[in-house]
């Protein structure tokens, strides 16, 4: 069975934890890739961290002692899940690009 | 300088409740402490903080929720306290205004909206399944039995408005999940 598409939150989630990130992090890491457009909220962000986490797509790291947050990480898996996310948005754009005549 | 005002919120007004506060908060009185009844506010700078008013499963002291209040806290979302009812907590956080200058968003899509109302529409149901039984109980202990009691005629008819207040508003959070998901069906 194809992979389901990913949420836009979980796509950026994903992109952002190529190196350890802590929520404030990443929220601020996908606001910027994003140029300001996706913008996630602590509750959003909260529940997709430990959905990715039991899924396997990314590790929960050891709690930093001095500033007390939490990092994550991306896997193999998680890794795996987003090149697969990538072709199936490269699919979406090419066909409509061929079809709508656009560059 | 500390003011301390009593007032009644029902538990579906969680909304106007908060609204109240931020208005309070627009105006230099800043909640510091909230009971029952009671709103301890703090006099500070207008607009210093904005507040959300967040409704969790659970107890505030217990694991899945404290760990869900700290992971707000790392995202400047401060718990200013909270109060436990059965099954249920009902969380009073801010954070600065000029860190969330939109106010605080919790949920930032369709998905966990609908998640969020779904843990309020199961409490709703809990509070209907008990007024309903508070109700019937004293109807029939009021006037079942042969005699008239009125205390328990009266303790009836009050559960009976609080059942259909609660009724009210769990149809409303329903009416407001579907149009979410039918939402969800062509957007994210």
């Amino acid at each position: 069975m194809p992979q389901l598409a990913l949420t836009e939150a979980v796509f950026y989630i994903l992109l952002s934890l190529q190196k350890p990130l802590h929520g404030y992090g990443i929220i601020q890491n996908v606001g910027e890739l994003s140029n300001g457009r996706v913008k996630l909220a602590a509750g959003t962000l909260y529940g997709a961290l430990n959905s990715l986490v039991e899924k396997g797509w990314i590790d929960a790291l050891p709690e930093n002692p001095e500033s007390r947050k939490k990092e994550y990480v991306i896997t193999k898996n998680g890794q795996a899940v987003l090149k697969e996310e990538l072709d199936r948005l490269s699919e979406l754009v090419d066909n409509g690009k061929r079809i709508l005549g656009g560059n | 300088m500390r003011r301390v005002i009593h007032k009644l919120f029902w538990v579906w007004q969680l909304e106007k409740e908060q609204a109240w506060i931020n208005e309070m908060a627009s105006h230099g009185y800043s909640l510091e402490h909230a009971g029952r009844l009671t709103f301890e506010f703090d006099e500070t700078e207008p607009d210093l903080y904005v507040y959300k008013t967040l409704f969790l499963k659970g107890w505030g002291e217990s694991v899945e929720n404290v760990k869900y209040l700290k992971f707000l806290e790392e995202m400047g979302i401060k718990v200013v306290c909270y109060i436990n009812y059965p099954g249920a907590c009902w969380v009073y956080t801010r954070a600065l205004k000029a860190d969330y200058p939109e106010g605080i968003d919790i949920y930032s899509d369709i998905d966990s909206q609908i998640k969020g109302m779904g843990v309020m529409s199961g409490y709703m149901i809990f509070v209907m399944v008990m007024t309903l039984f508070a109700a019937l109980l004293n109807l029939w202990i009021g006037i079942g039995r042969g005699f008239i009691l009125p205390l328990n005629l009266i303790c009836s008819i009050v559960m009976f408005v609080l059942f259909t207040l609660a009724t009210i508003a769990t149809v409303k959070i329903f009416v407001n999940t579907g149009k979410l998901k039918k939402e969800r069906k062509i957007h994210e």
